[in-house]
Order: structure tokens, then sequence, then C-alpha cells
């Protein structure tokens, strides 16, 4: 041990080379103000046209699109996707998504950053303009605006009005109070986006990378925005207004005529410069215009394509085939079939034998029609119904996707009756009835001595879900020559076409046809309308209209875009907007078609019926503006709610 | 050096406890509130749905000018309660199938404001006097028929005499389900007869008899009949009858 007087000459000592140390570190630093080197500095995105496409490269990752990494109860940009947009619109059917819902993930946060993004982009750029020529500055500002009105439009299809920021805040600089912008008016809201877009397309290029906007993809955009806030003014009938008469939810319906106009005039700035994809198209040929429709999805060229987002194995990727492939080609994660087309999706489309009713015809004088093969009941089926569903017994990756609910060992002297009454949401009987409750199966050994499994390959089990719950399964985007081995989850890199020229078409057409049906005669609409839908039923192998008067219901061009945009998450924002998903989900049951084998005329049968499961699809009126989320309005307490949260 | 150290730590602890005086003891919510949504012209309270019908809205004053509001759901019956409120000062207004309590012009001018302002505390009541959009009422009881379907008559009338909510009737049903908590959010869809269009929109003033749907029901129990029926008008909620009960045999 030291003692005392030690220890206070040992600290003073260190005094002393402490005080040395502090009075030499000190001195040394005179320049304190660097930038530190490890923080990327706008000098450095904004002086070079490599920097320039990392920033834009963000911001499109960051765009707002229902792609394959989306659900409604999970949001953008996520992997795993196992309960499919497609299945709260009645397109299709889920295991997992058994009930109508709105989105639960409150799109907000995300898209006011982004929105700063491209503002900020605007600000700074011009700073830089001696780096760059006149032209490139021009395009980028166009693009910028085009990324802010695409978030925007992401924003009022939700919530109605929102807060207008165009440009920069900043903060300590400006008050808290200040910060608290108020919503605009939904109508502000969409004439916003209308200006962006128009700028965007006076300042953009005529091409621009693939994945990125051109000066005709702000076009295309412009008619689909405009489409929806012209079915706003037309059809919705929810007001909230704030107190300085700002309607947040709501358009004056004087205004529909203003909005549809846009949207045909935006459309028909594509003409001529997209075309439908029909490369492997051969007129009268069935085949050759299934095989073109699979083909429009997956071909790079295809100059269908106005706007797609990449994805890239192993940087970039998404789940669509592992999800959703057949029972029967279920990959390694052990996922399949999660979405499945709804009756109710397949009958809207020609060539199936059909009912005075629309419904699909499966029986003659009381009896079930026997058919030897499953897919003789489709054998005249519209080629883009082949292209869009896998029907039962239809080819998939080169096997024959089987579905099958069960056997029925019943005589079947003088006919088989149906099942069960109609409207039935019971299970079927099980005398005379061999099924199967999962994929593992016992052989069932019919008359003629030859074994056949109850139930399909891919379905139906009536013990659990992960088969085929509607009698189809889905094939549209689905790559049709990935192997086995490479259906896993994270492992699928195929394109996503957001916007591709059939929806500018059905866009015009709609537009044309609701114009004129409020009065508008400066150009021949319905004609026009009349050609852009038998443009499209003729590459999809569909029966033509014959004129143009089979135009004047409205529900002919909704069909239409139902067909032909399915699964592309599209369908629910249009049910949406046509205010029509009230009444179709209101307690619904959606339709199934179950096939049989009969074992004693060795044939199949198909019993049409209600989802055995009784999943019933309720969409609440209130749904029609979201919540705006919570948090939202207690950071900025000036944001109204929507009517009803 | 031990005992400094010691000795430091031992106070450390020491403040540490015994700066610990106060605990949170703020006393629960234990405010009463209730009350009852009744039809101006007959008195009777205004049938609702559970959940997506009638609310109360509550903006408490006493801390801020733009609070947040708050909502307690109505019973079906049109009554509600909440028993666990705070006590505070409350703008207190009800949203549903009646003319709104508040309205505003498409200026944004608060043109009709019915809302009351109340010292919630204790056991407090505050009911509400409204014009419902439609009223419905029954035409004696329902009957089950031979055939082992149900007849429902009743007659549809104006609740309001105020164009602006005399919409066209849109939807018009006679729900039935196999429990009292029925409406549009809770019903049997193999028997509920639902009428629209043209058929609901000249239902005012005329007494209907309407019969279930989808064959017999099946005997030997309970089924529970409400009519609603909406107007197109915001959030399209719909007026009803009350619940009445029916033994198929």
């Amino acid at each position: 041990m030291l003692n005392y007087n030690q220890s206070i000459q040992i600290m003073k000592k260190y005094s002393y080379i402490i005080f040395a140390v502090l009075l030499c570190w000190t001195s040394a630093c005179k320049k304190l103000d660097t930038p530190p080197p490890s923080i990327v500095k706008d000098a450095d995105i904004f002086s070079n046209s490599a920097g320039i496409q990392a920033y834009m490269a963000r911001m499109y990752a960051e765009l707002p699109i229902e792609d394959f990494r989306y659900s409604p109860t999970r949001g953008l940009n996520f992997f795993w996707i196992i309960s499919p947009f497609s299945c709260i619109s009645g397109e299709g059917l889920s295991r997992d998504q058994n009930s109508a819902t709105q989105e639960t993930f409150g799109y907000w946060g995300d898209a006011y950053t982004l929105i700063r993004d491209a503002n900020y982009f605007a600000e700074t750029l011009p700073k830089y303009s001696s780096n760059f020529t006149p032209a490139q500055i021009s395009a980028w500002l166009g693009e910028a605006r085009f990324l802010r009105a695409a978030t925007y439009f992401a924003l009022v299809k939700r919530y109605g009005g929102v807060p207008i920021v165009d440009k920069v805040l900043n903060y300590p600089a400006q008050s808290i109070d200040e910060l608290k912008i108020p919503r605009s008016s939904e109508e502000k809201v969409y004439d916003f986006i209308s200006t962006d877009l128009d700028y965007a397309y006076a300042n953009l290029g005529e091409s621009n990378q693939v994945g990125r906007a051109n000066k005709y993809v702000a076009a295309g955009f412009k008619s689909r925005a405009m489409l929806y806030a012209g079915s706003i003014a037309k059809y919705n009938n929810i007001t909230l207004t704030d107190a300085s008469g700002n309607r947040l939810c709501g358009i004056p319906a004087a205004k529909a005529v203003t909005y549809f106009k846009a949207a045909y005039d935006a459309a028909v700035l594509l003409d001529g410069k997209y075309s439908l994809y029909k490369k492997a198209w051969a007129a009268g040929d069935k085949t050759a215009q299934y095989q073109n429709y699979v083909n429009l999805f997956f071909d790079a060229t295809s100059p269908e394509n106005v706007f797609v987002r990449q994805y890239h194995y192993p940087e970039s990727v998404h789940g669509y085939d592992a999800y959703n492939v057949p029972r029967q080609l279920m990959g390694a994660n052990g996922y399949s079939s999660e979405i499945n087309p709804t009756l109710n999706f397949v009958e809207m489309f020609d060539g199936i034998p059909k009912n005075a009713d629309g419904t699909i015809k499966t029986t003659t004088g009381g009896k079930y029609d026997l058919y030897t093969n499953a897919m003789d009941l489709f054998a005249n089926a519209e080629p883009r119904l082949r292209a869009t569903v896998i029907l039962p017994g239809d080819v998939f990756k080169g096997v024959s996707i089987e579905i099958r609910r069960g056997i029925y060992t019943g005589s079947s002297t003088g006919g088989i009756s149906p099942l069960l009454p109609a409207g039935s949401t019971a299970h079927y009987p099980t005398d005379h009835m061999v099924q199967s409750s999962n994929a593992s199966q016992t052989p069932y050994t019919l008359p003629n001595g030859t074994t056949m499994n109850p139930a399909g390959l891919s379905g139906y089990f009536t013990g659990d879900g992960t088969c085929s719950v509607s009698g189809f399964s889905i094939r549209k985007n689905l790559v049709p020559d990935k192997p086995t081995s490479e259906v896993l989850e994270n492992r699928s890199d195929q394109t996503w076409i957001e916007l591709r020229y059939a929806e500018v078409l059905l866009n015009r057409a709609e537009a044309a046809i609701e114009l004129n049906a409020l009065g508008q005669n400066d150009k021949s609409y319905l004609q026009d309308a009349f050609t852009a839908i038998n443009q499209i039923r003729d590459r999809a192998g569909a029966n033509l209209l014959l004129s143009p008067t089979d135009l004047s219901n409205i529900n002919v061009v909704r069909t239409e875009r139902k067909k032909e945009l399915g699964f592309e998450n599209k369908t629910w924002w249009d049910l949406r907007r046509w205010r029509v998903i009230d009444k179709e989900q209101n307690s619904t049951i959606y339709r199934t078609l179950m096939p049989f084998y009969s074992a004693n005329d060795g044939k199949y049968f198909f019993d049409a019926r209600l989802d055995e499961r009784n999943s019933r699809y309720t969409f609440d009126v209130r749904w029609y503006y979201e919540q705006i989320p919570q948090g939202e309005i207690q950071k900025s307490q000036n944001l109204i709610q929507n009517p009803g949260y | 050096m031990k005992t400094i150290f010691y000795s430091i730590a031992l106070s450390a602890l020491v403040a540490a406890g015994s700066s610990c005086k106060k605990v949170d003891n703020y006393a629960a919510p234990d405010v009463t509130l209730k009350g009852v949504v009744t039809d101006a012209g007959t008195g009777k309270s205004v049938q609702t749905e559970q959940g997506s019908g009638t609310r109360i809205k509550l903006l408490e004053i006493s801390w801020s000018s733009n609070p947040t509001p708050f909502y307690i759901s109505s019973f079906q019956d049109g009554t509600y309660n909440n028993t666990k409120l705070f006590a505070g000062k409350n703008v207190i207004s009800a949203e549903g199938p009646f003319v709104p309590l508040v309205q505003v012009d498409n200026t944004g001018k608060t043109i009709v404001d019915k809302s009351q302002t109340v010292d919630v505390k204790g056991v407090t009541t505050v009911n509400f006097s409204v014009d419902p959009f439609l009223r419905i009422d029954w035409v004696g009881d329902p009957v089950v028929n031979a055939d082992g379907t149900i007849t429902t008559s009743f007659k549809i009338t104006r609740g309001t005499s105020d164009p602006n909510f005399q919409q066209d009737v849109s939807d018009l049903a006679v729900f039935v389900n196999s429990n009292k908590y029925v409406g549009n959010n809770n019903y049997d869809n193999r028997y509920t007869p639902k009428l629209s269009g043209s058929d609901a929109s000249t239902s005012v003033g005329k007494t209907l008899s309407v019969t279930t749907i989808g064959g017999p029901l099946p005997g030997k129990r309970e089924y529970f009949i409400r009519v609603g029926a909406r107007i197109s008008y915001g959030l399209n909620y719909y007026n009803y009858t009350d619940v009445k009960t029916v033994t198929v045999p």
C-alpha cells in the first residue's frame, strides 16, 4: 500500500500529463468543420448522372405499386404474400383470406417520405445544373414530378383529400404549427396530380430506361387517375367538408365531365406509341391466341408494356410462383395454391356452356352433364380465360393439373341428380362418395379394376386448404417453365407490369362511354369505345361486340376490364371507385366449381355451388375512404378523420 | 478506499430508494355516460345495428379546443352506456341513421349544431332527439306460412320533411337470423329477401308484404326478424324496426 503522501505525488504527476495531452490535442484541431467522409453529400449525388440514377432507383423502389410484394393486410414491399389482394375482390378465393377487408397497414408516412424525396430532388438539382445538359435537367425534373404524382394518386385513392406538400419542409426553420398542414379537398388533390403529370408529359423524353417513366407513362397514369376522379364525381355520395369549405371526401358531380374528358384525352396520347401484344397471335387459332396471352406477361420486348417494375434474382426478388403454383407442383417451402379463381370470375368469359342467367351450365333436365375428360367442359373456352386460369385438367408446366372433389360411387341409371339443393352451403353428403382429407390419399378401385385417388393431385381436400379450394388455380403471371426446384420463396424475379396498353385502351373506352352517358357528343365516343374494346376482345379470342349500341350498359366495359385486368391487383380499386363493391359484397359467398368422377359412368360431372368453406364477404361502406392512421392525427391535429372511424 | 466506495454506494442506494415516494395513483376511470337516441316524432328509440350503426361522439374540451374525438357505439335498440370514462367537459353529439345533428354547408360553415356541451361526472345521462331518415313500422306480426316460409308486413314512411334527406330508398330487406343480433351486418342470406332498384325506391308510404326466400325454413327453432331500409346518403346507414321472434314449428 502507498501512504497518503505518495498517492498525492502520483496524482500530481498524472495531472500534468493529462493537462499536457489536452493542450496539444485541442490546439491540433484547427479545422473542425469538415464534412465526414463516410456520408454521401448532395454534391456526390447531384454532380454526375450515376448519382442521379442511384437517387431515382431508390425513389422507384419506394413507389407505391401494388405488385407481387403487396397485400392489403401486410403492405407494400413485403415478401410474405399469402393473403392475396385478388382474394378480397371476388376474383379469387384463398385459404388465408376468408373475408372482406380493407387495407390495414395505413399507407401515409412512407408516402410523405417519398414526396419529400421528390421535392428535395426538384429543388436541389437546379443548383448543379452546370454539370448537365438542359434536356437532361428538364427530363429529370419531369420524372420527379411523375413520381410525386403517382404517390399522391396512391394517397387520394385511399383517403380522399390529403395535405398537399409541394416543397421541402424544414424544421426548425418552420414552426411545428406551420407544418401541421391540413387536408386539401379531394378535387384539389386530383387537380394537383393532373398538373404534375402534364408537367411530366411536357418535360420527359420519348423513352427512358426500362422501369422508369417516359412521357407516355405520365400520360397513361393520368388517364388512370382522371378516370378515378371522374368516377368519384359521378358515383360517390359520401361528403366530408372542413370548416373552410374544402370538400375532403367527394367531388362535385358537375366535375365528372371534366375528369372523364381529361382521362380520355390522356389515353389518346398513347395512340400509335404502344400496341397490344400479338407476337404469337394468329386469327382463328385458339391455341396460338392462348399462347400469345401467356407470353405477354413474360416478353421483355412487349410493345404493350408501358410501365413495369423489374425484379432480378438474387438481389431483388419475390415469391409469387412459390405461393401460387398448383398443389401438385408445390416447391420445397411447402406453399401452394394461395390464389384460386372463383367461378364468378370464370363465368364472365366466353366459350363455356351457360344457362339463361349467365351462370355455367352443368346439368340438363335436372341431371348432371357427363364429360369424358374434365377439360371437355372448357373445350371452346375463350383463350384469355385459359391463359388467366388453370382449368381442371388443363396442362401447366407439361403436366395435367388434376382437380377433383371426389369420386361418386352411386348408381348412374337415369342420370345423376344434383348432390345438393341450389344455393346450399352444406358439405356434400358422404354416402356414395369417396373423398380425401389431405394429399396422402388411399386409392379407390374403380369398377373396371383400375385405381384412382379420390381427390385430384391439386385437390380438393376436405381437411386442409393447401389445394385448389375453388376448382380452379391461377395461371396469370406464373412462370410457365420454372423448374420445381426453383419454386421457392424469394426465388421469383418475373417483371411486374404495372401499366399495360390494354388498360390504357380500357381507360379510354370507359371514359368515352361515361362521356356519352353524360350527353357529350363532341366526338363519336361510343364508336371509339367500340373500336377499343373490340381490339382487346380480338386479341383475347373472345366474341366481338356487334355494334356500338352493345355498349349502352356501362357494365359491358366494366366486365371487360375485370376480365382483362383480373389478378393484376386493379379490380378491387375499380369496384371501389364505381361504388358498387358494398352491394357486390353484402354477406356474399362466392361460387366454386367442383369436378366429380362418376365411378359407374367412368366420366366427369361438375357441380357449381357456393364456396363450401362458407367464407362470407361484406364490404363496409366506410371503407370507401380509408381511416387516416390515428398516429398521424396525433402528430398533426389539423388532420380531420374520415367519416365513420 | 474500500470504506469510501461502500459508503458512496450505500448513500446512492438510500437516495434512490427514498426518492420514490410518489406512485402513479390517478384514479381509474369510473364515470358513467348513458342515454338513448329517440325519434322526435314518435318518442321511441331509433333502432340501429351494433358496431356500424349509431354512435355517440365525444369531444373533450377540458384540455384542448381541438380534441381527437372519442366514440361510443350504441346498442342495436338505440341506447348506449359507457361506465369507464374520465370526468370532464364534453361536446356530445350522435351519428347514425338520422338527420345529422351537426351540419356544415359546402363553404364549411356550420349551419346546424344540436350537439350538447355537458360536464360528464358521476352518472350522467345525455339523450338525443332526432329525425330518422325512415320510419319502419310493423303491420301485424310476421306469419309462418303453410309452406314453411315467413311473410312479414310493414310500412315505410319518411322520418324527416327536409328534402335534403329524402333521397330514394336504395335497399330494403327483411333480415332473418338465428340470434337476436340481426341486421345488415349479421344475417342469414339464404333466407333474407332483399329489394332494391325501383322495388325499393317506390316503397315509401305503402304497406308491403315480403316473404322469405330459399324455400321452407328449417323447423323446430326460433328466427329473429327485423326489417331494414336505407337511403343513399353518406355512409348509407340502415333504419330498422325492432326485432321480432318467430317460432317455426
